[in-house]
């Protein structure tokens, strides 16, 4: 029997870079044929095969860790620094919106009716949902840190109800941010108020729908024993997304919700 | 009231943002103590934090009910912009459309038309789009 004479993980050679690749191909292409030409097809097919691969490619990772014992400390911290990275990434990604917001905010032009909020735009009041939407996700990030301490500490019971806490606080945003924007009396297309605020806003709730997703999965692992006290990383990935989800909501909050009303 | 709520809510945020902050940077300080203290934390403060935000919102939505005032429509040019269909639908309608406080702008025509240089309804698309919905110049449908 053969071992290995390191600690890193050689990974066995997997399909679903490949089928991610070709889902990000039917999924881009799928989109500019439904705007073009009303089909569906391949958008359609884009979807399934992103939702195949997801699925197939963590549940790998998963047995390769929890069951294979391949995420040793120094696979770990590669994993722990991907994670950064990746987050990092986003953070630049709502960088540009909030760049595209203050640029058109802060010098409007004549046919906006040189003001921010331009003429004609009824503003949400920030001090309705948008401060219970604060006060959620503030609560979902004092649950999870809860959670984390559970986990650490043993508490096989108090991390299941934390979890479920901070899950069941990521739907009620979901929820409220859903109504706000049916309630809106302001659509995406009103001007370059509509699209930053819609883009900005949007983006963050499909984040946020993310990373209740990521959660949803650690509730289940936890419920399955997967993580022990000391190796937990799946969870600690889960949180610090979470943390972020937060942060990205504040600025939001501030730029587009308070100042620019 | 809601005042009120939006002072308490200020200092619950602050104070929040500071217990975070201690708790990152000391992970692994009082051991055994550190969840029952996120747990307080969760209970007397994080969630009562969002009941008060709940209640403030219930009671300014009464006082809206009782004191709404409908703001006069006024078809502007800069807003309700559609130099592209939606792709859904009779593609006027946004995605979260709400008849009530959503107004549509006058393009029903839309559908029946045929876009092409040669269009028989190009120049009646021109004048109408002039005066109810900004149109940039050489814009394909």
């Amino acid at each position: 029997m053969a071992h290995q004479a390191h600690a890193y993980h050689m990974v066995d050679p997997s399909p679903w870079p490949l089928t991610g690749a070709i889902a990000a191909l039917l999924l881009t292409s799928g989109t500019a044929v439904w705007f073009h030409f009303h089909s569906l097809t391949l958008l359609t097919m884009g979807n399934i095969l992103l939702l195949l691969t997801m699925y197939q490619w963590w549940r790998d990772i998963i047995r390769e860790g929890t069951f294979q014992g391949h995420h040793t400390p120094p696979v770990q911290k590669g994993l722990r620094y991907g994670m950064i990275l990746f987050i990092t990434s986003e953070v630049f990604f709502f960088l540009g919106f909030f760049w595209a917001f203050y640029h058109s905010s802060l010098a409007p032009t004549p046919e906006l009716g040189g003001c921010w909020p331009p003429t004609g735009i009824i503003t949400l009041d920030p001090f309705e949902v948008p401060l219970l939407n604060t006060a959620v996700l503030l609560a979902s990030g004092v649950t999870v840190t809860w959670a984390h301490h559970s986990i650490m500490e043993g508490e096989r019971k108090q991390a299941i109800q934390s979890l479920t806490l901070t899950i069941l606080l990521g739907f009620y945003f979901t929820f409220l941010q859903g109504m706000e924007y049916y309630e809106a009396p302001f659509t995406i297309a009103d001007g370059v108020y509509g699209s930053t605020f819609f883009v900005a806003t949007g983006f963050h709730g499909l984040h946020v729908i993310i990373g209740s997703t990521f959660l949803a999965v650690c509730l289940l692992r936890q419920v399955q024993y997967h993580f022990t006290s000391e190796h937990h990383f799946g969870f600690e990935a889960a949180a610090w997304y979470w943390h972020f989800v937060d942060v990205v909501w504040l600025f939001l909050y501030v730029s587009i919700y308070w100042w620019g009303s | 009231m809601a005042a009120f709520g939006r002072i308490s809510q200020t200092l619950l945020r602050s104070s929040l943002i500071q217990t975070r902050q201690l708790s990152a940077t000391a992970a692994h300080g009082h051991g055994e103590q550190t969840a029952r203290t996120w747990k307080i934390l969760s209970f007397v403060v994080a969630l009562p934090g969002v009941a008060v935000c709940m209640l403030n919102m219930y009671l300014k939505m009464q006082h809206h009910a009782a004191h709404h005032v409908e703001p006069e429509f006024v078809p502007y040019s800069h807003l309700r912009i559609r130099s592209k269909r939606f792709p859904w639908g009779d593609g006027n309608k946004s995605l979260f459309h709400n008849p009530e406080v959503n107004a549509l702008p006058d393009v029903s025509f839309l559908n029946s038309l045929v876009t092409g240089p040669h269009s028989p309804n190009r120049l009646l698309f021109y004048s109408i789009m002039f005066t109810s919905v900004h149109l940039p110049q050489g814009t394909q449908c």
